[in-house]
C-alpha cells in the first residue's frame, strides 16, 4: 500500500489466471462423464476427476470469501455442482455387492424392524383368527373375505371333490394354472409393494391390508378345515406360503416403519426420518420381492408337478430351513450397513 | 401458484463445501415423466403384445403368464434401473438436464432411488387407476372409508404443489431432490484486459484515489462488469459507455478528458481499480454491497 494512488491487478485476476487451465481439464472431464457415465473415462482421466473436482471445490471456497467477480462466482459454482454430480452422481457398485446386500444388508434391516415385525405378524394372524371364527358361525362371510377373482370357484358353495381337485390341479390345467401362479405373483407383489408405500399414511392402510389379508387366509383355512381337507391346504399352502406370507409381512413391517416415522419421528425431523426409513425398508421390500419370485415358482412350477403331500410337506419344512435362519442370522458377523 | 425458476438446492457434500444447485421446476419434471411414462407404457404394451402373439401362436398361456411377469417388472423397474445405472437420470430426466441427488449430499444410493421410486406407483399409478374405474380399485365399500381415501391419496398425489420445496412424496422417503444440471460458461474476465493500448501506457493518467474508489460497492461494480461485457459484444455503444463513464467521473470526482474521449478505456481502467479496491478490503473482513453501504 504505497500512498494514495492505487493501479495495482485485481487479486481474483492472478487467482484465475493460475488455476483456470485446471478449471478447464475438469470441465472436460465433467461433459464427458456426464454424457457417457464414468465408465467412458479412461483409467488417467478417472484418475484425475476427483483431484480436479477438489481443485474446483476449493477455488469455489476461496472465490465466495475473495473475488469480486459474479461472473467468475458463478462459473465456478456450476462447475462445482457439474462436477459433484459426475463423482457423486450414483454410489459406485463394488465387487459382491449383490452378495452383500442379499446376505448382510438385507437380514440386518429386517431385524432392526423387530418391532414392526412383530406388529404386522399379529395383524395378520388377527386377520386370520377373526375369518376362522366368523365364518365357523356363518360361511356366507367367505365372499366378504375373497375376492371372486382370486377364489378361483373356490367357495362354500363347491363340492367337497371339486375343491380337493383344486389343490392337486396338474395335467390338463397345468398350463392354466402357469397362468395364474404368475398372476398371483404379479398380483402379490403388488400388494406388497403397496404395503410399504401406504405406510406413509401413518401406516393405517398398511394395517387394514395386512389385516385384510389375514382374512382371506383365514377364510380358505377355514373352508377347508370344513370338510376335513385341512392337512391337504397345508401341503397346497405352506410350501408357498412361507416365502410368500412372510413377503407380505416384511414389506407390511416397511409400511409401518414409515407410519411411525410420521407418527413418532422421536429427535428427527418428520423429513429426516421418513428419508431414514423409506431408504432401510426399500431393501427390505426389494428382497421380499425376490421372495414373491420364489413364491411364484414354487407355486407355478413345484406345485404343479408334486402332488404327494408328505413331499409337499417336505418341501414346506425345506422353504422354513432357509427362510427362517436367513433372517434370523445371515449378516450378523458383518457391520451393519 | 407461480414457481421460482431461480429456487435453488443446496447441498453439502461428503468434502463440506455448500454446493448449490438450480431446483427442476414441477414443468420440466413433468415433460420428463411424461416423456417417460410414453417409453415405458410404450415398451410394456409392445411385451405384452408379444408374449400374448407368442402364446397364440403355442397355444400356451404360460408364455402370456411371463409376458405379465415382464410387464411388473418394467412397470416397477424401469425408474429404478435408470436411476442407478445413469446416475440418476432417466431417459427424460436426461432430455430435460435433470438429475436425481441425495439430499444428505452422500452418493445417491440404490435404496434411496427404490424408496422413491416404489412411492411413485402410489402417487401417479393408484390416482389414475382410481380415477379410470374407482369400483375396480376399492371394491364396494362403505362411503366413509372411500372419501378419506380419496382425499389421502390426492394430497398424496398433490403433494409437490403442496410442499414448501415441491418435493414429491418419493423424495420425501427417499430423501432425493431432483436438480437441473447447471451449465458452467466462463466469460473473458474484464480486469485481465489492459486497459490501456500497448503503445501508449500513459499509465498516470489512470490512477484512481481510495477516496475515489469507496464510493462506489459490489452491486455497483457488477452492473459496470455487465456494461462491459455488453459492449464486447456489440450490444453497447460508444454512446452508452460514454454516459456511463461521464456519471461515474463526476461521482468520484474524476478530472480530465479522458471519460468523454476513450470512455471504453476509462470504465476498464476504473473497473479494475475498483475490483483491486473492493477484493483488497474484503480481504480486511470488509464487504461494501452497494453505495448506499456505509459498512
Amino acid at each position: 500500500m504505497s500512498g494514495e494512488e492505487r493501479r495495482m491487478e485485481p487479486r481474483s485476476v492472478a487467482f484465475r489466471r493460475e488455476r483456470e487451465g485446471q478449471w478447464f481439464e475438469l470441465e472436460l472431464l465433467v461433459d464427458k462423464a456426464l454424457r457417457g457415465g464414468l465408465r467412458s473415462l479412461e483409467p488417467a482421466e478417472l484418475h484425475r476427476l476427483p483431484i480436479l473436482y477438489r481443485v474446483a471445490l476449493s477455488s469455489l471456497s476461496v472465490a465466495r470469501r475473495t473475488a469480486m467477480d459474479r461472473a467468475l462466482l458463478s462459473y465456478l459454482e456450476a462447475l462445482a455442482a457439474r462436477a459433484y454430480l459426475a463423482v457423486y452422481g450414483a454410489r459406485r457398485s463394488t465387487r459382491g455387492a449383490l452378495r452383500r446386500t442379499l446376505f448382510a444388508t438385507f437380514p440386518q434391516r429386517v431385524r432392526a424392524l423387530l418391532p414392526e415385525l412383530v406388529l404386522a405378524t399379529g395383524l395378520v394372524a388377527l386377520g386370520t383368527i377373526v375369518a376362522v371364527a366368523l365364518m365357523a358361525s356363518e360361511p356366507g362371510w367367505y365372499d366378504a373375505f375373497v375376492d371372486p377373482a382370486l377364489a378361483g370357484g373356490r367357495d362354500p358353495h363347491a363340492s367337497t371333490e371339486t375343491l380337493r381337485a383344486a389343490l392337486y390341479g396338474g395335467g390338463e390345467q397345468g398350463e392354466g394354472l402357469a397362468f395364474f401362479a404368475s398372476f398371483l405373483f404379479v398380483h402379490n407383489a403388488g400388494i406388497g409393494l403397496l404395503c410399504f408405500s401406504l405406510g406413509f399414511a401413518a401406516g393405517i392402510p398398511t394395517a387394514l391390508l395386512l389385516f385384510t389379508n389375514g382374512l382371506m387366509l383365514g377364510a380358505f383355512i377355514q373352508l377347508y378345515a370344513e370338510r376335513g381337507l385341512l392337512f391337504e391346504l397345508g401341503g397346497w399352502l405352506l410350501p408357498h406360503g412361507i416365502p410368500e406370507i412372510g413377503a407380505v409381512i416384511l414389506c407390511g413391517a416397511a409400511g409401518l416403519h414409515l407410519g411411525r416415522a410420521v407418527l413418532l419421528p422421536g429427535r428427527r425431523t418428520v423429513r429426516s426420518a421418513l428419508a431414514w426409513a423409506g431408504r432401510r425398508g426399500s431393501t427390505v421390500v426389494l428382497g421380499s420381492i425376490l421372495l414373491f419370485a420364489i413364491a411364484g415358482l414354487v407355486e407355478g412350477i413345484f406345485r404343479q408337478a408334486v402332488t404327494d403331500d408328505l413331499v409337499r410337506y417336505a418341501l414346506a419344512a425345506f422353504n422354513l430351513a432357509w427362510f427362517v435362519p436367513w433372517l434370523a442370522l445371515a449378516g450378523r458377523s458383518e457391520g451393519a450397513s | 401458484m407461480r414457481e421460482d425458476i431461480h429456487a435453488t438446492v443446496e447441498i453439502v457434500g461428503p468434502e463440506g463445501v455448500p454446493l448449490s444447485f438450480p431446483r427442476a421446476t414441477l414443468a420440466e419434471r413433468f415433460v420428463a415423466f411424461a416423456l417417460d411414462l410414453v417409453i415405458l407404457v410404450s415398451s410394456a404394451s409392445l411385451v405384452l403384445l408379444l408374449f400374448l402373439l407368442a402364446g397364440l401362436g403355442v397355444g400356451s398361456l404360460a408364455v402370456v403368464g411371463v409376458g405379465l411377469v415382464f410387464m411388473f417388472l418394467i412397470r416397477h423397474f424401469y425408474f429404478i434401473a435408470f436411476e442407478t445405472h445413469w446416475h440418476g437420470s432417466t431417459p427424460g430426466k436426461r432430455l430435460m438436464n435433470l438429475r436425481v441427488v441425495a439430499r444428505d449430499g452422500a452418493g445417491l444410493g440404490t435404496d434411496a432411488v427404490v424408496a422413491r421410486n416404489l412411492m411413485r406407483d402410489l402417487e401417479i399409478f393408484v390416482p389414475l387407476a382410481i380415477v379410470a374405474n374407482p369400483e375396480q380399485v376399492f371394491g364396494p365399500g362403505p362411503w366413509w372409508l372411500l372419501a378419506p381415501t380419496v382425499i389421502w391419496l390426492s394430497v398424496m398425489a398433490l403433494m409437490p404443489l403442496l410442499s414448501r420445496d415441491r418435493s414429491r412424496l418419493g423424495d420425501l422417503v427417499g430423501g432425493t431432490r431432483v436438480v437441473r444440471i447447471p451449465i458452467a460458461e466462463l466469460p473473458p474476465d474484464e480486469a485481465a484486459r489492459s486497459s490501456q493500448p500497448r503503445q501508449s501506457r500513459r499509465a498516470d493518467t489512470l490512477a484512481f484515489s481510495v477516496a475515489q474508489l469507496s464510493f462506489y460497492g459490489e452491486r455497483e461494480l457488477e452492473t459496470l462488469a455487465e456494461l462491459m461485457r455488453k459492449a464486447d459484444q456489440g450490444k453497447a455503444t460508444d454512446d452508452d459507455l460514454r454516459v456511463v463513464a461521464q456519471t461515474i467521473a463526476d461521482k468520484v470526482g474524476f478530472d480530465g478528458p479522458l471519460p468523454a474521449r476513450r470512455p471504453a478505456r476509462f470504465l476498464r481502467a476504473f473497473y479494475k481499480a475498483q475490483r483491486a479496491h473492493l477484493e483488497r478490503e474484503l480481504l480486511f473482513g470488509k464487504r461494501k454491497a452497494s453505495k448506499f453501504d456505509e459498512g
